[in-house]
């Protein structure tokens, strides 16, 4: 029994190891670093030599010192876990409707039929443009936000997934029923393991487009979050703290997205051929 | 058994200039396979060759026609009325004719298949390939590695269970495609050029394993080939299709009494027959194709 928990551990560790080297891999790179310092130097003395107006760009240092105070003094941590909260489950409930959605309507004709059109007639609606109603419908708390959220990573979700599915290789599912596979085992075991690489695509898009609109979410109701902050850093002209919110935020989307780009190179092994 | 009727199968393709078009790929082709009998099908690129095994196997509706296994109808042909369509179309709204069913893995014939193009699944290892399609027949999850190995071993992929097809060369594909099908022990195996990819030796020791299973177990062996000397040397009965529209040709007989030997006089006089009608069908093939 202890045996096997510390191995648990150790083996999550070594994952975890494996993605820290992948996602931090490409900003550590040498070949980067030559880029980056230059640029955070420019940043740095630009505003002070005055070439920038120092007002209105403000240097590293003092952003820096902006985060530092946002995370001592204005729960700076607090509101990215809110945020991060809202999003994981606005983005949770689209993954988990939009891909069996989209498989189904990949699956089966008489689904896509009956299900398609619908989906494609709400989908060209820009998702901010669901603000107004989902305020007055929702209020302005939790559940508005995770809506709004929910529908800027639903539909590249499903309108990925769908297509990948419904892409699948004629030769493989004919492969599988000569041998007696029933339309369960086709989904389980062909359908789903050759969209695999477009599905997880799909929800980078979801990722990004969530992003989008859990900052306008925070913007227009709630107390908490990001997007919050970075209204109120706009009614004090704080552009320091402005541009500290935009960093999390920037840094929130590059961690999820390497989640999925690590999960994309756990799935598929098999892609990696030699 | 199997028994063709008057095969007929028709497709409705887009020229490049996108006005519509028909091909007849297979026509009218009635033939029957006794049980326990190999037979080759042998035939020019594009004469319809996979098409017809297809049909064989129930994975294409013939346009008319019907392919009976024991008696039992494989696969009822495409609607021809207006009447037979509406109907076609409300039976099968919601599963497709080929499917097996929803929930429960159940083959509708004791068949395997050995595509051209092997079909192995990319994402699964050269054991799971293998595994899976026992999981299929309903063989016990404990049994199936079991039941896998030998049939792995016998076509040279014994050391390589864990790997991924596209680690795999060409014939090695080919090779888990076959071990894949006979694991299954199908009393009916349809191949599909399932020799054309390895290499001369491999070759001739893969079918001289083919005809050992086939002594042992007495299956039915359908073999689509290009190759004259393997039909010749395994088949009880070469089936000459015509070039396209597909039909047949000519059906010789292999009498030549088992085991053979590959350098046997009297395969050497059928093959020159097979040939010498090849040979003259695609040179009076392309007076009509220019
Ligand atoms: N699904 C399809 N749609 C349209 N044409 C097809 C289809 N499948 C096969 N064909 C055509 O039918 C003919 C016969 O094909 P095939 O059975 O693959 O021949 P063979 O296996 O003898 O080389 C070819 O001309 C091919 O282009
Ligand atoms: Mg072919």
């Amino acid at each position: 029994m202890d045996g096997y928990g510390t191995k648990g551990w150790r083996l999550l560790l070594r994952e975890a190891g494996y993605f820290l080297r992948n996602a931090l891999g490409s900003i550590f790179s040498l070949e980067f670093v030559t880029v980056f310092i230059p640029l955070l130097l420019l940043w740095e003395f630009l505003p002070r030599l005055g070439v920038v107006p120092k007002a209105l760009v403000p240097p590293l240092s003092t952003v820096a010192a902006a985060f530092w105070e946002l995370l001592t003094e204005r729960h700076l941590l607090t509101h990215i876990g809110h945020s991060m909260g809202k999003f994981l489950l606005g983005l949770g409930i689209a993954v988990a409707t939009a891909i069996p959605i989209g498989i189904l309507m990949g699956w089966n004709m008489a689904i896509r039929k009956r299900a398609l059109p619908l989906f494609q007639l709400l989908a060209p609606v820009p998702p901010p443009a669901w603000v107004p109603i989902t305020i007055i419908l929702f209020g302005v708390g939790l559940p508005m936000q995770t809506f709004l959220i929910f529908i800027g990573a639903f539909y590249p979700i499903l309108f990925n997934t769908y297509q990948a599915i419904k892409d699948t290789e004629p030769r493989y599912l004919a492969s599988a029923r000569v041998f007696g596979a029933s339309e369960l085992t086709l989904i389980l075991h062909v359908y789903i393991w050759h969209a695999i690489g477009a599905i997880i695509m799909s929800v980078k898009t979801g990722v990004a487009m969530g992003l989008v609109m859990l900052v306008i979410a925070e913007m227009y109701g709630g107390r908490t979050g990001i997007g919050y902050l970075l209204v109120e850093a706009k009614d004090f002209f704080q552009i320091p703290v402005m541009v500290v919110c935009m960093a999390v935020l920037g840094v929130i989307g590059w961690f999820l997205i390497e989640v999925l780009k690590f999960a994309e190179l756990k799935l598929s092994v098999w892609k990696i051929g030699r | 058994m199997i028994e063709a009727r008057g095969i007929t199968k028709f497709f409705s393709i887009v020229n490049d200039d996108r006005t519509a078009d028909g091909l007849t790929a297979v026509l009218s082709v009635s033939i029957g396979i006794g049980a326990g009998k190999i037979v080759s099908i042998l035939g020019p690129s594009g004469c319809g060759k996979s098409t017809f095994l297809e049909i064989l196997a129930g994975l294409q509706a013939p346009t008319e026609g019907k392919v009976l296994i024991d008696g039992v109808t494989v696969l009822e042909p495409l609607p021809s009325t207006r009447r037979e369509m509406e109907e076609y179309r409300r039976k099968y709204q919601f599963l497709s004719p080929l499917a097996n069913g929803m929930f429960r893995d159940r083959p509708k014939h004791d068949i395997a298949m050995i595509f051209q193009d092997y079909a192995v699944f990319p994402w699964m290892t050269v054991l799971q390939n293998v595994t899976f399609a026992l999981k299929l027949r309903g063989v016990a999850r404990a049994e199936r590695a079991s039941r896998a190995m030998p049939f792995l071993k016998n076509v040279g992929l014994g050391d390589s269970l864990s790997k991924y097809p596209s680690q795999l060369s060409g014939g090695m594909r080919q090779r888990l495609a076959l071990a894949r099908a006979l694991a299954v022990e199908p009393r009916i195996i349809l191949m599909d050029e399932p020799f054309a990819a390895v290499d001369t030796i491999t070759r001739e020791r893969l079918q001289d394993d083919l005809l050992r299973l086939w002594n042992a177990t007495g299956i039915t062996i359908v073999l689509v080939t290009h190759d004259t000397d393997e039909a010749v040397y395994l088949s009880d009965e070469v089936i000459v299709f015509s070039p396209p529209p597909g039909s047949v040709r000519n059906v010789f007989p292999v009498a030549s009494p088992r085991p053979r030997r590959r350098s046997d006089p009297e395969h050497a006089d059928l093959k020159g027959r097979i040939e010498a009608l090849f040979k003259y069908d695609i040179d009076h093939e392309s007076e009509y194709s220019i």
